[in-house]
């Protein structure tokens, strides 16, 4: 048999321990969905197997013997959200990539031997397409089994996926998993990283939960009570929560989106009101940033209005923090003044520089910046502290509407919850904040109204903590 | 969807894994890597070449005279420097500054000569034709998103062409029978553009007190947490002090002083407007932000198709002003005059990204850079050889810098 028995994996980045020591065994022909809230150790978990990170303890074996990652052996594939796909070569180019090429003559290519080849390959995952088919212009799903096809292909027997489905609406994600689960059926293992509880439950013959870097589940899915597995994630994800938040009631509106397109979004039906968290979730590709940009007044709407009160000045936390977050060779100070540049502005037009100096001072201390250098290079920072700067810069404009978008991402547990604080102090002072974020547990820690954009619009808008759990369970 | 544990910091093992041997090293090592010891390799590798030839030529190239006539003559192509160095911030290139300065020049003495315009408006209309030249750039490259290689390659041999068309495809110069006479103060012996009319020294000298009280008032701020404030105090002023006397003494700066012409000062003061525009302004803080990343700039809420056009703006006019400041020169104009200078203008430009500097353009580090690539030259020519090597020289130093400023960003970034 060729299990995969995972015993004692603990893995420390510097410090900071984020797998305490995992014992899972992945029975040979088994689909497993692995599920767990963003932090929790998943992706660590995947990385570790797949050769990306060395773990610092435990062992791993398959087949019974010790391997140190399973990246090397031909019967293991992996498939991330980046699937590895070439888009401007064909279905058939993409499948005998690094491969040795079928020729004739010796020297030229044998095309039509390739082509029976991929298609024997395509209809192993049931893609009828014409082998021929540029990448490009096969939809979401179908390039995921492409990627699929191209494991099995050369031989793969145990698939990871991770998170291959977050990015695909619900009937191409249905598509994909089918797929998978045909390919258990004819024995292959399957190992699928979601966040999507029903995607699971459906398919998957065993459910492992992480939580905090350990092991919170691992039974057969029949055995599985579903609403004690929503309570598990929910329960846990608001922990973090911090329990001071007031309860005065929201002011008036301040900014109002009124059947708003832009970009994927659209149409948008939204208002925030001062003092009030709103926030919008949803899958990448439904237009969730594009409405977060419509609100930041970024992107003019294509069609439709956005209202803003008199006098009222937005900001926006950027989704994208490397590519859209700041200026790398820049200085810490020069990145978080850049928003309100015209504050230290000397009637002269000279930048008045021990002003701006100070007042980042102030910032970097405020936000426990690491270093606490404004001087030091944005880029040489860590992702979290990028993120403070990220907010720094967005405080120093002092808006009135604050469009925040994954302002969590990638940010360790102390800050996370800095961030949230910082959150509640701005709705208690009487902002408005539009949070816009794929991370859950941002909507249950600091927001009063959630609602799930799908297609470019949000849906019905609920209040957190009048809800109960099975209505929750969409923003999982 | 990324993790915590994929942006977390690996600080535990962020150290070099020294050895005990090594720990001896170490604040030699310290030293290696510090930044400003990084930034300044290539100012003291072109001091020691500087030496390396004042023993190697004695007195032939060791003289004040000879080496500031050098940067009297290059103040065309270190203006040049600046205006190609303004886009670069914003990332772009401007490759039609050669072809303005060419322009300009055959406009400052041909408006004159030909047309006998007030040489004000002479000046004037140059000036102008730089802001227009510059704005089509800008309009061209972020309204039409036309690729800054072909926008600026196009106008730049328009620029050109157009100096060619005005000046008949030869050269154009003053005579006794010209319609109009270049003014005397302009060019000629004893005029703006000669090196033998020097510049009021007692400005010189204002400058560098400036730099002095700039240079103690940094030290100041970088005291040792070990030190008291009055002590530090004290130890910055006679280090000040201390560097002021060498200068003096050793280096004679008075000679330097003493021999900078009025090119050389109007290229001086064209760099502090330039300096304090790029850092000490919004309009710097913005363009550095459009060339760093101008998604993030105009997220940020800066305008990065307003700043990039600003830059080409002043790109040009600081082209036309080359132009002029080489009218004055030669006082006479002849075809693609200035069209030869994009090579070591960018050379000055990109030098200072690594001399006085780890990979961040800097105005004086173009002027130190485009002065000691003249001297690098004269140097050699000098020593003997053909001075037709000197774009050999140029290209390979340039080469060396770009190289060298990524080698130093990649470091200071990883």
């Amino acid at each position: 048999m060729h299990d995969i028995v995972i015993k004692g994996l603990k893995k420390s980045f510097g410090r900071n321990e984020v797998l305490h020591g995992i014992d899972l065994t992945i029975p040979e022909g088994e689909f497993v969905g692995l599920m767990g809230p963003n932090g929790a150790g998943k992706s660590t978990l995947i990385k570790i197997l797949g050769g990306v990170y060395s773990r610092s303890s435990g062992e791993i074996t398959y087949g019974g013997n010790p391997v140190s990652s399973l990246a090397d052996l031909t019967e293991v594939g992996f498939i991330h959200q980046d699937l590895g796909l070439v888009d401007d070569l064909t279905i058939v180019d993409n499948l005998r990539l690094g491969e040795e090429p079928l020729r004739r003559f010796g020297v030229l290519l044998d095309r039509p031997r390739e082509r029976d080849a991929a298609r024997l390959a395509l209809a192993r995952v049931e893609l009828h397409r014409d082998p021929d088919t540029l990448v490009a212009d096969l939809a979401p799903a179908e390039k995921a089994l492409v990627a699929i096809a191209r494991l099995l292909d050369r031989g793969a027997r145990v698939l990871f996926i991770d998170e291959a489905t977050s990015t695909l609406p619900p009937a191409e994600a249905r598509r994909l998993v089918d797929a998978l689960a045909r390919t258990v059926s004819e024995g292959a293992t399957v190992i699928m990283v979601s966040h999507k509880l029903s995607e699971i439950l459906d398919v998957a013959q065993r459910v492992v939960v992480i939580l905090d870097g350990r092991l919170a589940e691992d039974s057969p899915s029949s055995q599985l009570d579903r609403e004690a597995l929503v309570q598990m994630l929910i329960v846990h994800e608001s922990q973090t929560l911090e329990d001071n938040r007031r309860h005065t009631a929201p002011g008036d509106d301040l900014l109002r989106l009124e059947e708003a397109f832009a970009g994927r979004a659209g149409p948008v039906d939204l208002s925030v009101r001062a003092g009030e968290v709103v926030g919008l979730t949803g899958l990448p590709g439904s237009g969730l940033h594009d409405v977060a940009y419509l609100a930041h007044g970024s992107v003019a709407p294509t069609k439709g209005r956005v209202w803003l009160a008199d006098g009222v000045r937005t900001a926006l936390v950027p989704p994208h923090r490397e590519s859209q977050g700041g200026f790398l060779e820049m200085s810490v100070q020069a990145n978080m003044t850049m928003s309100a540049l015209r504050d230290w502005r000397h009637p002269l037009r000279i930048l008045r520089a021990a002003a701006e100096r100070r007042d980042a001072n102030q910032m970097i201390e405020k936000l426990s910046v690491v270093p606490a250098d404004a001087d030091a290079a944005f880029g040489t920072l860590s992702g979290g502290n990028k993120q403070k700067v990220v907010f720094g810069r967005v405080l120093f404009r002092k808006p009135q509407v604050y469009v925040l978008c994954e302002p969590t991402r990638g940010v360790d547990i102390g800050t996370r919850r800095e961030i949230y604080r910082l959150i509640h102090q701005l709705s208690d002072d009487g902002a408005a904040v539009l949070v816009v974020t794929s991370d859950s547990e941002d909507l249950f820690a600091v927001c009063d109204r959630i609602a799930v954009v799908e297609e470019g619009s949000p849906g019905h808008f609920i209040s957190v903590g009048e809800t109960d759990a099975h209505e929750l369970e969409a923003f999982i | 969807m990324s993790d915590v544990m994929t942006t977390a910091p690996p600080t535990a093992d962020n150290g070099m894994g020294a050895g005990q041997g090594s720990r001896r090293l170490a604040p030699l090592r310290s030293v290696l890597r510090s930044k400003g010891f990084q930034g300044s390799i290539s100012f003291l590798a072109f001091v020691a070449v500087f030496i390396g030839y004042a023993v190697w030529l004695g007195d032939k190239f060791a003289s004040t005279d000879a080496r500031f006539l050098d940067i009297h003559q290059n103040a065309p192509v270190l203006i040049l420097g600046l205006a190609v160095m303004v886009t670069l911030i914003a990332g772009k290139f401007d490759l039609s500054v050669g072809g303005m300065a060419t322009l300009t020049t055959f406009l400052t003495i041909g408006l004159k000569v030909n047309q006998d315009w007030p040489f004000a408006a002479v000046v004037g209309a140059c000036l102008l034709i730089g802001l227009i030249g510059g704005l089509i750039n800008g309009l061209l490259v972020v309204r039409l998103h036309v690729n800054t290689f072909i926008a600026t390659l196009g106008t730049g041999g328009v620029f050109a062409g157009i100096a060619s068309v005005y000046g008949k495809g030869t050269q154009l110069s003053p005579t006794a029978t010209s319609k109009g006479q270049i003014p005397g103060w302009f060019s000629g012996p004893n005029s703006f553009g000669s090196f033998g009319h020097k510049f009021p020294s007692w400005i010189i000298w204002v400058g560098l007190a400036g730099v002095a009280l700039w240079a103690f008032t940094a030290l100041r701020h970088r005291r040792p947490a070990s030190r008291e404030p009055r002590t530090w105090d004290a130890i910055s002023a006679a280090i000040v002090i201390a560097v002021a006397a060498l200068a003096l003494l050793v280096v004679k700066i008075d000679g330097w002083v003493s021999a900078v012409s009025w090119t050389i000062g109007v290229l001086l003061i064209i760099a502090v407007i330039i300096w304090v525009l790029l850092g000490h302004t919004t309009f710097g803080r913005y363009l550095h932000a459009t060339g760093s990343n101008p998604e993030a700039a105009r997220l940020a809420g800066v305008n990065p198709g307003k700043e990039t056009v600003r830059a080409f703006v002043l790109g040009g006019l600081l082209a036309s002003i080359a132009g002029i400041v080489l009218a004055a020169n030669q006082g006479a104009a002849s075809p693609d005059v200035a069209t030869g200078f994009l090579l070591p203008a960018f050379a000055a430009a990109f030098l200072s990204t690594v001399v006085l500097s780890t990979g961040k353009f800097t105005v004086w580090g173009a002027l130190i850079g485009g002065t000691f690539l003249v001297w690098v030259s004269q140097g050699l020519i000098v020593g003997g050889l053909p001075f037709t090597w000197t774009d050999v020289v140029n290209g390979v130093v340039l080469v060396i810098a770009v190289a060298l400023s990524t080698v130093f960003f990649q470091r200071q970034t990883t």
